[in-house]
Order: structure tokens, then sequence, then C-alpha cells
């Protein structure tokens, strides 16, 4: 089995070490650009020693340590280059599935969006600022898209009550968002990463764990989370009016060839002042 | 990566933003209708809003990595300083991936239209401000 993975930072990691550990995964394609930094270390799997050499590079030395029959190829890629789309649509292609460990929106758009046209199924972890939770999430061909789960967790589910502290601002005025997330919530959240993601390595897209999203709490937060250590399971259906993944009905452009979307586009913006 | 260099932003264009703006554009007078300009990987949305009284002037870039995360939008027509106003006259109105309702851009359901109308809700506020001294909408403050 050929697993795709992007990122291998704290969280990822630890996802990348637990699934391949299964030896039903024989080929592993890692993108992951950066550099093991001296403030990883506190969270990350590899040593202080390591810091200044690439993470593509050490993430294979730990995989080969422990499974040296394993095939791992390395893209030192920023996800989002455009001039590495040609390899990951490649990769995309030959992978059974994908992994996406991305700490940024782009890149889990983009991964999801890569996933979707090569109809491979593939998993997604998320750690809350300050470690006081995280979600999993899985996805399937003809499933719900990354945007439409992010845009139902956002919007409808309601697990705490209103005025919540913007944990999407580290660095904000609540301390709790002051507070990086700890490695023992990084790992525990990739734990239950790596056990969907090898939920769907063994049943594939019969996967059928009554969930799509699992969002699992890890410290009581006054007005976010009322029990420290409680999962909620979200069973989140794919949106039709999702501007993401919903086919249009209303244009053909997704019937037109590349050359045609180009003069298709030049045409419109003319239409509407672009000189 | 993008908008206007990549295969899935020229469709997302052709497919959701263009055919919105046209609708958008459909019997409106000349003077408020959004126009269109390329400036390398972004493309930028100009139009004019009345929200009350006076008549602005604004620009909405689609950055390279839109819909991704949200556009910026900034007033041309100078304004006194005041809350919600950042930098160059840019409009503070979404974080990406914020938790806040109000402060949230969602990409799978929301256009470039929909930042018009939030630019217009934003300006209608700003006269209310401009004439009373207190931001309307308590959520933002």
């Amino acid at each position: 089995m050929h697993l795709l993975q992007v990122g291998a930072g704290s969280g990822g990691m630890p996802v990348l070490d637990m699934v391949c550990r299964d030896a039903r995964v024989d080929i592993v394609t890692l993108i992951e650009p950066d550099v093991y930094k001296a403030h990883n270390v506190e969270r990350h799997l590899f040593p202080s020693s390591a810091v200044g050499r690439s993470k593509g590079q050490l993430a294979e030395e730990w995989l080969k340590a422990r499974r040296p029959d394993l095939e791992v190829r390395v893209f030192a890629y920023n996800m989002l280059d455009a001039a590495a789309q040609a390899d990951i649509e490649e990769a995309a292609a030959q992978a059974d599935i994908g992994v996406c460990a991305a700490d940024n929106e782009p890149a889990k758009f983009h991964f999801d969006a890569l996933m979707r046209r090569a109809r491979k199924p593939w998993t997604l972890g998320e750690v809350l600022s300050g470690g006081i939770g995280g979600f999993v999430h899985w996805f399937v061909p003809d499933g719900p898209c990354y945007g439409c789960v992010a845009s139902h967790l956002q919007r409808e589910v309601k697990v705490a009550e209103e005025k919540l502290p913007d944990y999407s601002q580290p660095g904000g005025p609540a301390p709790e968002v002051t507070i990086p997330a700890g490695k023992a919530s990084i790992q525990t959240i990739a734990s239950l990463h790596a056990l969907v993601t090898l939920g769907l390595v063994e049943h594939g897209q019969a996967y059928q764990p009554g969930f799509t999203s699992l969002l699992f709490t890890m410290q009581r937060v006054a007005d976010i989370f009322d029990e420290a250590f409680r999962p909620y399971r979200f069973r989140i259906p794919r949106s039709q009016t999702c501007l993401i993944c919903r086919e249009s009905s209303a244009s053909s452009a997704r019937q037109l060839t590349a050359e045609e979307v180009d003069v298709a586009l030049d045409q419109a913006l003319a239409r509407l002042g672009d000189a | 990566m993008g908008l206007l260099d990549s295969e899935a932003g020229k469709r997302r264009l052709l497919s959701v933003e263009i055919p919105v703006i046209e609708r958008y554009n459909e019997g409106r007078d000349p003077a408020y209708r959004v126009q269109l300009v390329r400036l390398g990987g972004t493309l930028i949305l100009r139009y004019g809003l009345k929200p009350a009284h006076n008549v602005y002037q604004l620009e909405t870039r689609l950055v390279s990595s839109y819909p991704m995360v949200p556009p910026e939008t900034r007033v041309l027509t100078p304004l006194k300083h005041c809350p919600h106003l950042l930098e160059g006259q840019t409009l503070c109105l979404w974080r990406q991936g914020s938790t806040r309702a109000t402060s949230r851009w969602d990409p799978s359901q929301f256009t470039c239209v929909f930042a018009i109308q939030a630019a217009w809700r934003w300006l209608a506020c700003y006269e209310i401000w401009h004439e009373v001294g207190e931001w309307p909408v308590p959520e933002a403050k």
C-alpha cells in the first residue's frame, strides 16, 4: 500500500511513525519542505542534535531504522508550489491513501482537492491551540470535502457556548490561546489520527467508524468544553451548496479543456473590465 | 499556485466567482458595477457603494490563494480614523480559520460578492459611528 503524507511536523511525524509500522504500508511519499529547528525539539520525535537538518530526510531515516523494507520518497517541496504540482499529482495518482498533517488552511484545501481529483481516501488531524482538544476527519471520494466539513463544524455544531476565545489567533488576548499544544496533546490526537488512517487501510472505502469527524476534548475549558476527555462524533453530510466540491450545474467550466478555460477566462475578464 | 495560474483557480473563477459578479452587475447603475482588474496573480474588484449618504470607492483583492484565504477589501475614499480599520484603509472583516462566528471566512459558502456585501455593512456601521461615535455592531467589539 502506498501512503501519501503531507507534513512531518510534531503532529505528522507520530502519525507517519504509527501508520508505517503496519506491514501493509510498503511505500511512503512524504511532502515536507521544512528544516528541523530548535523550537521543534520540545514536541518532536527527533533529537536536538538533528536541528538544522531537513525534516523529510530525518523522517526517512526514522522510518528506515524501523522498517528497512519500506520505500520512502521525500519531496522537499511546499505543497502549494506551482513547480511541484506535476510530481504531487503523480504521487496522488499512485497512492492508495493520503494523510494530511499540514497546519494551514490553504494546504488542507489543496490536499483535499488533490485527493478528490485522484479519487483516493485521506485523513486529517487538527490539534486545537493550547492542546485543549483536537479533531480527526476522514474523507472518501464523493463524500463531504474539507470545505463541507470545515463549514459544518464552524457554523452549525455547537459544542460550547457563544463568545469563544479565538483559538485561531495564538498570542491573542485570551490566556489559553497563548499556550501552544504540548507533546502529550499532540501525540493523543496523532494516535487517534493514526487509528482512523489504519481503519481506512484495513477497510478502504467501506470503512464505517460511525463518524466522519471526531472531536476529542482533553481539557475542561470554561465556556468551551464542559468536560475533559470526551469524544464528540459528527456525521457530516456532503453539502449540496458547497462551492468547493459541488458539481456546477450553472456552468460548463468543468467540461472545458485547459485551453478553453484560458480563453473563456480572458473573455470573461475583458467583459468585466480587465484591459 | 493560485487563482489565476492554476487550473483549479481558473475553474473556480469561471464557475463560481464570475457568474456571481455578472449577476451582481445585472441591471445595476454603471457607477456601482464591479470591474475586474488583473494584477499579477491577484484579481482586483473595483466598485462603488452607497450604504447611506455617501458614495465610497472600494477595491477587493482576491489574492493568489483565494478562496482559501479571505479577500482583502480596502476603501479608496479617504475615511476618518475609526474602529475596525487597518493600515491602508483595509477593512477588518475576517480572520482565517477563526472560531468566532462573525470572524470566519468560509470558502465553501462565500463568494467575492459576499465580501462586497460585508463591505457595504461595514460602511453602514462607519456612517453610524461617524454620527454617534459608537460602532453599532456589538459582536464586532
